[in-house]
C-alpha cells in the first residue's frame, strides 16, 4: 500500500505522505534485529496498548509497580524471540505498552530488569524506534481527524543483525555510537562531534536514527536547523512551533 | 526549550509558563489556540480535538493546522525516545535550558534510576 492523505478533508503537504510511506515500507521489511512480522507485531501492539486495562491502571497508580496483571495482547509478539521470557509479563510486550502509555516513568532499573529477562538491548532500541515512529504517525492522523493507516503486510527475509563497531556505553541507558562518527559507516547520522543526545539515543540501531531524521525533517525541522532559533517552516513561526513542542513535552512529563 | 530564544529573535518575550500551565498566556501570536490544539492532540477526546482543530483553522488557516499537527506529533515521538533511552540533556541544552528547567520546576523529572 502507499500512504496517502488524499482522502483528508484538508490539503496535506505531500512530504508528510512521502515520509510516512517510507516508514511504512521500512516497517514491512526485515529490520536490524527483528523480522518484518515481528516489527509489524510491535506496531500492532503499540496501537493495542492505548486500550490496555493494565496500562490504564498503571498510569493511574502512584507508582507503575503498584498495578499488577497482564497486558491486553493483540499480537503474538510475546511469543517471538524471547527465549527467557516470563509467561506472565513478557519483556518486549511490556516495553511496547509502557513506552506508549507511561514513558515518563520508565527507569534505568526497569530497563535493566527488562534486559535481564531476555530482551537484548539491540532489540530494545529497534523496538523503541518502531514504537515511536508508529505513535507519531498515528498521532498525526488523529490530529488531522483522519483514520490511522492499516498496518502493512510483512515481507519475508532475515534481519541484518548489524551492530555499529563504535557503539559503547556512555551516559544513556543504552549503548550509543561515539559522537565523533567520522570515517565510520554511521558518518551520515550527524556531523562529526556535533550531535544532540536525542539523535544519538537510538544509534545502536542506525536505521532508527535515519527514520527519526526523515520524520523529524518533515514534521519539525531539518536537524541542521534545530539549534537556529530563527529557523521555521510552513505557516508557523518558530515561537509557535516551540510553544506546541513545549506543551506536548510537558503534557508527557518530559523535561527534554 | 527554544521558545524563549526563538521569541527573542522576534523581539518578543514568550512566557514559558504557558508550557506547563493550561490557559496561561504565552505572548505568542495565536498561542491560545495552538496550546489548546496541542493539549487535545495529546489527551483530548475526539469532540474536544475536533473543536480545537476548528478553532485553529479559523484563527490561522488549514495549512497552519496541518503544520501544527506535524509538530505536535513529532514531539509525541521525541519525548518517548528521551524517556525510553535515558539520555542526558547534554552540554548544549544544559547551558541553554537550565534556567527554563529551573524556572518551571522540571528538575524533578530528570533523576530516574
Amino acid at each position: 500500500m502507499t500512504i496517502s492523505y488524499g482522502g483528508a478533508p484538508y490539503p496535506v503537504r505531500g512530504d508528510f505522505a512521502a515520509a510516512h510511506d517510507r516508514f511504512w515500507r521500512r516497517l514491512a521489511a526485515p529490520g536490524t534485529w527483528w523480522s518484518a512480522a515481528e516489527r509489524v507485531a510491535i506496531a500492532r501492539e503499540a496501537r493495542r496498548a492505548r486500550e490496555c486495562d493494565l496500562c490504564r491502571r498503571r498510569k493511574a497508580a502512584l507508582s507503575p509497580d503498584h498495578a499488577a496483571g497482564e497486558h491486553d495482547r493483540g499480537s503474538d509478539l510475546a511469543a517471538r524471540g524471547e527465549s527467557r521470557a516470563s509467561p506472565r509479563e513478557e519483556p518486549a510486550l511490556d516495553a511496547v505498552h509502557r513506552i506508549v502509555t507511561d514513558a515518563s516513568r520508565l527507569s534505568r532499573r526497569w530497563l535493566d530488569e527488562t534486559l535481564a529477562r531476555g530482551l537484548t538491548v539491540e532489540r530494545y532500541v529497534e523496538l523503541v524506534g518502531t514504537v515511536v515512529a508508529l505513535v507519531s504517525i498515528d498521532s498525526f492522523c488523529r490530529a488531522l481527524g483522519v483514520p490511522e493507516h492499516p498496518l502493512p503486510e510483512p515481507l519475508a527475509g532475515e534481519p541484518s543483525r548489524y551492530r555499529p563497531a563504535s557503539a559503547r556505553q556512555e551516559e544513556a541507558w543504552v549503548p550509543v555510537v561515539a559522537e565523533d562518527n567520522a570515517g565510520t559507516p554511521e558518518a551520515d547520522l550527524w556531523p562529526a562531534s556535533r550531535s544532540a543526545w536525542v539523535i544519538r539515543a537510538m544509534s545502536l540501531v542506525p536505521d532508527e536514527v535515519r527514520t527519526l531524521i526523515d520524520l523529524s525533517t518533515v514534521h519539525y525541522l531539518p536537524m541542521a536547523d534545530v539549534r537556529n532559533p530563527q529557523a521555521s517552516r510552513g505557516r508557523l513561526s518558530r515561537p509557535q512551533m516551540e510553544l506546541i513542542a513545549g506543551r506536548v513535552s510537558a503534557l508527557n512529563s518530559c523535561f527534554y | 526549550m527554544l521558545l524563549r530564544a526563538s521569541g527573542a529573535q522576534e523581539d518578543r518575550a514568550p512566557d514559558v509558563r504557558a508550557v506547563i500551565e493550561s490557559g496561561h498566556a504565552s505572548g505568542v501570536e495565536h498561542g491560545e489556540v495552538l496550546t489548546a490544539f496541542a493539549e487535545a492532540v495529546v489527551g483530548g477526546e475526539a469532540v474536544s480535538l475536533a473543536r480545537a482543530r476548528r478553532e485553529l483553522i479559523d484563527a490561522m488557516g488549514v495549512e497552519a493546522m496541518v503544520d501544527a499537527a506535524g509538530v505536535a506529533s513529532n514531539f509525541e515521538r521525541m519525548v518517548r525516545i528521551a524517556d525510553s533511552t535515558g539520555i542526558p540533556l547534554g552540554e548544549y541544552l544544559e547551558a541553554f535550558g537550565k534556567d527554563v528547567i529551573a524556572e518551571l520546576g522540571l528538575d524533578r523529572l530528570r533523576a530516574r534510576s
